[in-house]
């Protein structure tokens, strides 16, 4: 694909502003506080903004295309059951605890709350997550380029990945090293307002060229154009998971262990310029998530609408380009659309443009076990831009596409050299230093955090299953570590022992879940099954939602039973940090429209009629 | 924090606004539309973005952050003990 100087100019004009930005903040970034968390200085309606961005990455935009693209609308659930509940109850229950604390992160609140060990369990297993998030969204960013051909002709072929590689890092490093959190956020911000600038109009011209929702759901099977058909039973909908294990593994225990706990999201909150806004980010960020599903969820509906068959140049590239797919992961609710196992609903609906995946070795069509060929669904949005946006257009659309990717990046950099630089190296490496010394730290943090996921990015080449498997690390790590919060938030009574012990039972109890069961059509291995097979589960989504609340529930149990023989704290330590010893907070001086918990309704009426018009 | 964030904001999607709006008045009635369905993308949308960068800078132009004065931070409350 050649693009015309008209879409270069329009890429350049990005990092040109991107950069900018980190430029214009340097000045400002004058003690750690300023770095690490923007000064606690933020608007609510930027930090929401951010909130949304930095969750928004490469997982989401393509992930969720091709989730749409393979299963259809009910991929709405990972965001209407699997975000907004859980973002409604983080504004409202626990920022308070996490604002008010003034923790300068989610391991320090642990630490205040609970004790040492607590603390250096989630900073290092969080320290290890967001390197790994950062490397795979590097990795995908440049298989995505060299896929699509984007320096084809410019840059020799075999060089592409690895100036998308280190193009990125350089970028994202320099703006960071720069601006800190405030050039992070800033960042997020414009890359929000240029995803939807990118992909609104793709929708647009979309539902025209296929004749609207209505015309969608003409050429589409109807189980893919309903979102809670077919939700008694396991085996009645794509998704292969019944509504138990979706509303309680999705929509509790994944949705609310990500949102209400992964500092990436909540470091945004943080840095808000007062407790009533750090309540409002969450809800804040909840509208244009709602609405997010008509972004990229739509346009891989539309990718297998379309019924023409007349095929550009540009789709014949990628008809035949060594397409390894761009895999798509989210550290939270999981976006398991593995393309090597079809279900028997896959067959049978329309595939549209969505190209098929070949074997990068032979050039022939990869097949699965019945002799079918598999779709690559993670190029339903790229092939869609292709197909509809011109010269001009198409260099927004794909700033937007890069732009996704970078937040997803920045952000991950961001909590990392903040948890490395408090949590770890302030915790146990270097306790009595100048503030001056630990803003030095966190710009090497930051540094050192690029150099990190690069290499996470190489591995990611060597290891054909690496992000599975790391997809599998981040659920056995997320779901357990709600309740954790939960019971520390709610009940005065839990101690730092029931906390530290339930952690890790809880993650053990998820390993031992993987290990004894199996989804089926599979064989035992990155799948599960490795200790012995006790029970089969239809999907692998049910498998990991049912790990979820297995994990959730062991470490609630093993919490309360170590709490209640172990002693607890003094009540005057944890004011402030458990709901029945803090103050209420105080909002009766706001009007009634400025109240948080009047946008949580608003937001959960507007969730409820979404539901009840896609049902 | 020192910069207003509608600025830069503003000043990129009249940039891009721009860029697109005039590359899409050159180009009109041109064959490059026939993949999306003939309808001036470039033209259209670039104007639209253009706009919606010219309010963004305008309104940060003008406005500046209030601070709340009724919400202190938390640490800015008397009553409230320094954390260990």
């Amino acid at each position: 694909m050649t693009l015309s100087i008209i879409d270069w100019l329009i890429m350049l004009v990005y990092f040109v502003f991107v950069l900018g930005i980190g430029f214009a903040l340097k000045r400002y970034m004058r003690t750690s506080n300023d770095f690490f968390l923007a000064g606690r200085s933020i608007p609510a309606w930027v930090c929401g903004l951010a909130f949304i961005s930095a969750n928004l990455g490469a997982q989401e935009v393509i992930g969720m295309g091709a989730s749409g693209a393979k299963y259809g609308i009910n991929t709405s659930h990972f965001y209407w059951i699997g975000a907004i509940p859980a973002m409604i109850f983080v504004g409202i229950f626990m920022m308070p605890f996490y604002y008010g604390s003034k923790a300068r992160s989610v391991p320090e609140y642990l630490r205040m709350r609970f004790d040492e060990k607590t603390r250096a369990v989630n900073a290092f297993s969080f320290a290890i997550m967001t390197v790994l998030s950062s490397g795979i969204s590097m990795y995908a960013m440049a298989l995505l380029i060299q896929t699509l051909g984007l320096f084809r002709g410019i840059i020799p072929e075999h060089y592409i990945f690895h100036v998308s590689v280190f193009l990125s890092a350089i970028i994202v490093l320099a703006y960071i090293f720069l601006g800190g959190l405030t050039s992070a956020i800033y960042n997020e911000v414009l890359q929000f307002f240029l995803i939807v600038a990118g992909f609104a109009p793709l929708v647009w011209i979309g539902l025209r060229n296929v004749g609207g929702w209505q015309g969608i759901k003409h050429t589409l099977p109807a189980s893919m154009t309903h979102s809670w058909r077919g939700m008694a039973h396991a085996n009645t909908n794509t998704l292969g998971v019944e509504w138990i294990g979706l509303s309680m593994g999705l929509g509790f225990v994944l949705s609310f262990g990500y949102w209400c706990t992964d500092f990436l999201v909540i470091q945004r909150a943080m840095a808000a310029d007062s407790e009533v806004s750090a309540r409002r980010v969450p809800l804040i960020a909840a509208i244009p998530k709602m609405f997010f599903p008509f972004l990229v969820i739509l346009p891989g509906l539309i990718a297998v609408s379309i019924s023409s068959k007349v095929v550009t140049p540009e789709q014949k590239v990628l008809y035949g380009a060594q397409s390894a797919g761009v895999r798509a992961t989210a550290p939270s609710a999981a976006a398991a659309s593995s393309t090597n196992t079809s279900t028997a609903l896959d067959d049978s609906h329309p595939h549209g443009i969505v190209p098929q995946k070949t074997n990068p070795l032979n050039g022939q069509p990869v097949l699965d076990s019945k002799g079918e060929p598999v779709y690559n669904y993670d190029l339903a949005i790229p092939v869609l831009l292709l197909h509809y946006f011109p010269t001009g257009i198409l260099g927004l659309g794909l700033t937007a596409l890069l732009a996704s990717f970078m937040s997803g990046m920045a952000g991950n950099v961001t909590a990392f050299n903040t948890v490395w630089t408090y949590d770890i190296y302030q915790a146990y490496i270097n306790k009595k230093a100048t503030d001056a010394h630990y803003l030095w730290m966190g710009r090497m943090a930051t540094v050192g955090g690029i150099l990190l996921s690069i290499a996470a990015a190489y591995a990611a080449t060597s290891f054909n299953n690496i992000m599975d498997a790391l997809q599998l690390v981040f659920s056995f790590v997320n779901a357990p570590l709600f309740a954790t919060f939960l019971l520390g938030m709610f009940w005065k009574r839990t101690t730092g022992h029931a906390a530290f012990t339930g952690l890790l039972s809880g993650t053990a109890a998820a390993l031992l879940h993987h290990g004894l069961t199996i989804p089926a059509d599979t064989a035992p291995g990155i799948h599960g099954g490795w200790i012995t097979i006790v029970h089969h589960y239809p999907s692998d989504m049910a498998q990991n939602f049912w790990t979820a609340i297995f994990a959730f529930s062991v470490n609630l149990v093993v919490t309360i039973a170590v709490s209640l023989i172990t002693k607890p704290r003094e009540d005057q330590e944890l004011v402030g940090l458990v709901y029945s010893l803090t103050p209420k907070p105080v909002d009766h001086h706001l009007n009634w429209y400025q109240k948080p918990s009047t946008l949580a309704f608003a937001v959960l009426a507007m969730l409820i009629v979404l539901n009840l018009v896609f049902a | 924090m020192g910069l207003d964030i509608r600025l830069p904001l503003g000043l990129i999607f009249l940039v891009l606004g721009g860029i697109m709006t005039v590359y899409g008045f050159f180009t009109r009635h041109s064959a490059i539309y026939g993949r999306s369905l003939d309808v001036n993308l470039n033209l259209g949308w670039g104007l639209i973005l253009f706009l919606f960068g010219l309010v963004m800078y305008l309104v940060g132009r003008r406005q500046k952050w209030q601070d709340d004065p009724v919400n202190p931070r938390p640490w800015e409350r008397k009553e409230s003990a320094p954390r260990p």
